[in-house]
């Protein structure tokens, strides 16, 4: 099949979400089953654009209406992209089946719809070639994502929606500003000319542009001190939704923050943003933990960490301004970066998804909740646990890996203030989340009845444990993938080398 | 006492954002030829196009991916509301009935207004205009409706079916350029078919039939979220 | 140097901000973010412009050097719809907000839920 079909992944989940409003009469077992067979078909597609990109070594580009870039906008769905759309494809999925019996708020038809449309939004988010295309996506997101966190219309809800609101109106005015500050700089807004551009372009204004850019986007990418909204919307979301926030919305804010720095990496002034970045990251893991340990409900707990996790992943991009992108330090520090985002959206699907199910079976997520869970539901307590494990770094589990590597760049680049201020944050992690495991476990003995589990509910957990300590076992597999994602990410040559620019002239 | 320190603080912070976009915008100077990729559009508009009205050939034609993205986020706009106010029943809570004037005049003018409406987004490929302005004129139409009858309301189901069909109908737009030339959202009728000579009425390829699709959308979805909005539930 | 003509939209994005930024009124802060989003599409427009031409529509008298460059115009017909989207979506939120605690100071909200 030729590669435009790629364009199905933005087509396919648009034409099902507007096709709802006419099956909106068909019950809530329809609709939501009706949104697991669109998850199926993304899947497809999404394998099949990941067959292709890992198998022919080349990045399908998609060009909308046949306009060759800059004309037109394109697609770029290199190693990167093709591997998280198909992970943004599975969380949906995995979600879908879990919106069966978490979810019973009405109206379903509306939710279906949004579902939908978020999981479009960070696809195009991660596949889009165009700067202003990215604004468009980031808006489906962050719209939706409004719109999805305060769907459980409580009071809670409707303020962390009202504050993600604001805070994200402001960061998508600055990342205008940004674009429109870059537009008037270069004449073009093609990602691939833009990096051509780079090194030609005032400094000043790529400067300024580059931070307001930032500025927008650490909203998406919950980076300190712009993700005040994120632990009440984690909170406050319906608990797939939350699940999918952590597992790809997030991360595809951090793809795009960092596609567009590498981008400009020729640009002088360029380190100084990326050390301005290193900041945010380290402040992102430190503030994520300590606030987690603080925390009584175990969503809102587990929130925090996954910030402080993304911020972890943030710290890896950052490492390549002290380091400069041609060196083997950076390619180490990005792929380890990658593969922790890929680890982190696996253990946090798990968490968010066992957690999100214990809030159903037993009505909330505080701590007392979880306390001798281990008798009442041992699957789901199991999950937990070895979830747990993973996300602190114990070895033998997948995160152990990442989190490895992301540190011994950091030592190699020269960070080792950051290193260490992140390992004490770890120490602070591994005590929240044994308390958890030790509550679930070896207290409440007064509470015994049984619960019985759902059966796809915990064939889904027990999946995603195997692919947990299968990583953790075998992590070498998965490295060679995110190896070529970080290189897809990090060499920018190539990026524009393999996008066909046609020649519109030059400025005046 | 806080609160002048919260305003001195905010004041510092905008005028640093502030002297740091002016910064930059004086290398961005004012009334020049900036153009590299707009030049190139300009050219060949009317040659690849067939319209000649160029911001629309772009928002349509060339950075089709934009516009169908913005589609969906008034799509999302006007399902997130209907989802946040949802409940089992509501009803308009409106009171004053009104004015003569207006009633009399709504009823004169609402058939001219949508008349209008359609007239703008059919004209989009050469005139100022296009579907956005031309369904958000529509919806106006409805608005008013809305503000001189107190019992009036939208036929609300029709309006959702219609607005998704609508959407529907887009993307199936851009899968046949995908089946007939290879390319999603690629202008079959333009450049395959060849229909119209530029200027008329008839050219401009699928721009007025696209454009024509989103004022559907963009006035359903408009005048529903007003409906949705002007509707009260009984706590 | 800097052209005068740049200041308006900054102004306008000063002052939206400094109303976001200030303001205890929900519906203020709302206002607020769009004259901040007026003002951003005012500058995307402005940077367009090229003194001496006229708007982009190639009909007589107007050719393609003589026309201003349309991407910007593009750009803001996009992000007009946007704006009305996110304000269309917090305006439901803040009468969710009204009808949970009967007011749209956001002070009085945090308080009341403590």
């Amino acid at each position: 099949m030729n590669g435009q079909y790629a364009a199905l992944l933005i087509a396919i989940p648009l034409i099902s979400a507007f096709f709802v409003p006419l099956i909106k009469k068909a019950g809530r077992k329809a609709i939501l089953s009706y949104v697991i067979a669109v998850t199926v078909a993304q899947i497809a597609v999404a394998a099949w654009v990941f067959k292709r990109v890992y198998t022919t070594g080349k990045p399908i580009i998609v060009m909308a209406g046949g306009w060759k870039p800059p004309v037109g906008i394109n697609l770029y769905i290199g190693y990167f992209a093709a591997l998280f759309v198909l992970i943004v494809a599975i969380a949906s999925f995995l979600m879908a089946v879990f919106n069966l019996r978490a979810m019973k708020t009405e109206p379903l038809d509306k939710y279906a719809m949004l579902f939908l449309l978020l999981m479009l939004g960070a696809t195009g988010m991660i596949a889009t070639g165009d700067i202003f295309n990215l604004f468009v996506f980031m808006e489906i997101t962050s719209i939706t994502a409004y719109a999805l966190v305060a769907y459980n219309k409580t009071g809670e809800a409707a303020e962390a929606s009202m504050k993600y609101m604001i805070l994200g109106g402001i960061g998508s005015s600055f990342f205008l500003i940004g674009i429109a500050l870059i537009y008037g700089a270069t004449g073009t807004l093609n990602m691939a000319q833009l990096a051509q551009f780079a090194g030609l372009v005032n400094s000043t204004v790529v400067q300024a542009a580059l931070a307001l850019l930032i500025f927008g986007l650490a909203v998406e990418a919950e980076l300190f001190p712009l993700n005040a909204w994120a632990p009440d919307a984690y909170q406050a979301s319906p608990h797939p939704i939350t699940a999918m926030f952590a597992a790809f919305v997030v991360k595809a804010g951090l793809y795009a923050m960092v596609r567009v720095l590498f981008l400009f990496q020729a640009s002088s002034g360029w380190s100084g943003i990326m050390k301005l970045l290193v900041i945010m990251a380290t402040l992102t893991v430190v503030f994520g933990e300590f606030s987690a340990l603080r925390q009584r409900d175990v969503k809102r707990m587990v929130a925090y960490s996954s910030i402080s996790q993304i911020g972890l992943a943030a710290f890896g991009f950052a490492l390549v301004g002290k380091a400069g992108a041609s060196t083997g330090v950076a390619s180490l520090a990005v792929s380890a970066a990658v593969f922790h985002m890929v680890n982190h959206a696996i253990v946090k699907l798990l968490l968010f998804l066992a957690v999100g199910y214990v809030a159903i079976a037993l009505g909330g997520t505080k701590l007392e909740h979880f306390k001798g869970l281990g008798r009442r539901m041992p699957v789901t307590a199991f999950s937990i646990t070895i979830a747990a494990f993973a996300v602190v770094g114990i070895p033998m589990f997948n995160v152990f890996w990442s989190k490895v590597k992301l540190l011994i760049a950091g030592v190699e680049a020269g960070y080792t203030w950051s290193v260490f201020l992140i390992l004490g944050a770890s120490v602070v992690e591994a005590v929240y989340y044994f308390r958890l495991v030790h509550t679930m476990w070896f207290s409440g003995e007064d509470v015994n009845e049984k619960i019985s589990e759902s059966v796809p509910i915990m064939a889904m957990m027990l999946a995603l444990v195997a692919v947990i300590i299968y990583i953790g076992l075998y992590p070498n597999t998965v490295w060679h993938v995110v190896q070529k994602a970080g290189s897809d990410l990090l060499n920018v040559g190539s990026y524009v080398k393999h996008v066909p620019l046609i020649n519109v002239g030059v400025r005046p | 006492m806080v609160s002048v320190l919260k305003r001195a603080i905010a004041i510092a912070f905008i005028l640093i954002i502030g002297y740091w976009i002016a910064s930059a915008l004086s290398h961005v100077p004012f009334g020049a030829d900036k153009m590299l990729v707009g030049n190139y559009y300009l050219q060949h508009v009317e040659n690849q196009t067939g319209a000649i009205n160029a911001v629309t050939a772009i928002v349509v034609n060339y950075r089709g991916f934009d516009t169908l993205g913005e589609v969906t986020v008034l799509f999302i706009a006007s399902t997130g509301v209907a989802a946040l106010l949802w409940e089992r029943k509501r009803k308009r809570t409106a009171r004053t009935e009104g004015t003569i004037v207006l009633t009399t005049g709504t009823r004169l003018l609402f058939p001219f207004i949508l008349l209008f409406g359609s007239y703008i987004f059919i004209h989009g490929h050469l005139t100022p205009g296009g579907g956005f302005p031309g369904g958000a004129t529509i919806a106006t139409g409805f608005l008013l409706m809305y503000l001189a009858f107190t019992t009036y309301r939208i036929p609300h189901r029709g309006f959702e079916v219609s607005e998704g069909l609508a959407g529907m109908g887009y993307v199936i737009v851009g899968l046949i350029g995908l089946a007939v030339g290879g390319y999603f959202l690629f202008d079959w009728i333009w450049q395959t078919w060849k229909i119209g000579t530029v200027g008329n009425l008839v050219s401009g390829g699928f721009i007025p039939v696209i454009y024509t699709l989103i004022a559907i959308k963009v006035g359903t979805e408009l005048s529903g979220i007003v409906d949705n909005m002007l509707r009260e539930g009984s706590s | 140097m800097i052209s005068a003509y740049y200041f308006g939209s900054i102004a306008l994005i000063m002052i939206g901000l400094y109303t976001v930024l200030v303001k205890k009124n929900l519906l203020k802060i709302l206002v607020g973010l769009s004259i901040m989003e007026t003002g951003v599409n005012l500058l995307l427009i402005s940077i367009g412009y090229i003194s001496g031409r006229s708007a982009p529509i190639l009909s007589e008298g107007v050719g393609p050097n003589q026309a201003v460059d349309p991407i910007p115009q593009a750009l803001v017909l996009t992000a007009i719809v946007i704006g009305v989207a996110t304000t269309a979506m917090a305006l439901s939120v803040a009468i969710l907000l009204y009808k949970k605690y009967g007011t749209l100071n956001i002070e009085e909200i945090r308080r009341l839920r403590g």
